[in-house]
């Protein structure tokens, strides 16, 4: 069954100050946000820009807030909405390209910055053996094809859209930066890259700029938790600090 | 208020204020904020007030006058109620910086409030009892 939805989205561009525009579109029951987004594009109106690719929350790429929450449109049906109007605005605290794209550089050179890397080995079965993509492949060959698999965050953006500390300090290295530093934290025994990675989230616009408002870990679609990374990067550092003090 | 406008960009706390966007996190923000504002801004006025002492009975007795009428205690009630805000929801945060209770914020938030509204309440009936 089709329904009718109205979405009210904010349009911008260099030379256009942001405003709402009204579209009508008519989509299934069942389809998310970004369907109706799509459907705007298509039958309303092609000059809107917005961003997406894999549609099932793997890319991060089209995430924009609904209705003032930050989302990932693609996994949110439109009847969690009951067929009330929708709201579509680009991602907070950052620059606006047009419409709902954002310019992400920023936040993509901080993840940079620890050498993040968006895929990792996968962890072992409980009995120990490591986990093998067997799919549509004779199972003994698989066997021995090592298998990655993605790292929690998406890179979406959405827990610096959240973040109020990033709305009053653009320099602020952003949850998931720090929850990357605290990732390559955890897998590194390198006493050296540990400590460049301390001094990272240490610096002036790191981990104690933020506030804990903990709105990042509430909105991340992805169980990134940042906010937690965040306070146990503040745990390291003091533990740090306080073995400088004595010497050690 | 459109806060995407890009002349507002040096505004964009503004967006604290959005409360479309409010969960618990953020209220607890919030108050913490307003509270720490009402608290520094009370210190000055009590620094002010105790000039008055300097002065002598003359300047201080109609303040105490005026330090026992009801809108005054009111006063007193709102400090308080900001002092136990801002105490107990610092010690979430501190407690939480140090790695104590970071996945139990919420309840502890919502836990500590409790204790507030509590000890607000029995400051509250103490300050009118006189």
């Amino acid at each position: 069954m089709s329904i009718t939805l109205t979405l009210r989205i904010l349009r911008s561009r260099r030379d256009v100050m942001p405003h709402y525009e009204t579209f009508e579109v008519s989509v299934s029951d069942a389809a998310n946000v970004l369907d109706a987004i799509e459907q705007v594009w298509a039958h309303r109106d092609r000059k809107l820009m917005f961003r997406h690719a894999c549609h099932h929350a793997s890319c991060g790429t089209c995430a924009v807030r609904i209705n003032g929450r930050e989302k990932l449109p693609c996994i949110v049906p439109v009847a969690d909405y009951s067929g009330k109007p929708l709201t579509i605005e680009p991602l907070r605290n950052f620059d606006i390209v047009g419409d709902l794209v954002v310019d992400m550089a920023k936040f993509f050179q901080n993840q940079q910055a620890s050498d993040f890397v968006i895929t990792r080995p996968t962890e072992n079965e409980l009995v120990g053996k490591p986990i093998a993509y067997t799919g549509g492949m004779d199972p003994e060959s698989a066997s021995t094809i090592p298998f990655n698999r993605f790292e929690n965050c998406v890179e979406c953006g959405i827990c610096l859209s959240a973040c109020p500390t990033m709305a009053g300090d653009h320099k602020f290295f952003g949850p998931a930066g720090l929850a990357a530093i605290k990732r390559q934290l955890d897998k590194t025994t390198d006493p050296v890259e540990r400590k460049r990675l301390l001094e990272l989230a240490d610096g002036e616009h790191g981990v104690w700029r933020c506030h804990s408002a903990w709105e990042c870990t509430e909105a991340c679609p992805q169980q990134v938790f940042p906010a937690e990374s965040i306070m146990a990067l503040r745990k390291e550092i003091t533990k740090k600090h306080f073995r400088e003090l004595f010497g050690k | 208020m459109n806060l995407y406008r890009p002349d507002l960009k040096r505004f964009r706390f503004l967006r604290w204020f959005d409360f479309r966007s409010w969960r618990l996190g953020m209220i607890a923000y919030i108050l913490n904020r307003v509270t720490a504002i009402g608290l520094v801004l009370y210190l000055y006025i009590h620094l002010a007030v105790l000039t008055m002492l300097a002065q002598g009975p003359s300047s201080w007795d109609p303040f105490i006058r005026i330090a026992r009428a009801p809108w005054f205690l009111a006063l007193d009630v709102l400090l308080l109620a900001g002092m136990l805000i801002h105490g107990l929801n610092g010690l979430r945060i501190a407690l939480t910086g140090f790695g104590i209770g970071v996945r139990g914020q919420k309840p502890l938030f919502v836990a500590l409030m409790i204790v507030a509204a509590v000890a607000l309440i029995a400051g509250a009936l103490k300050i009118f009892a006189g």
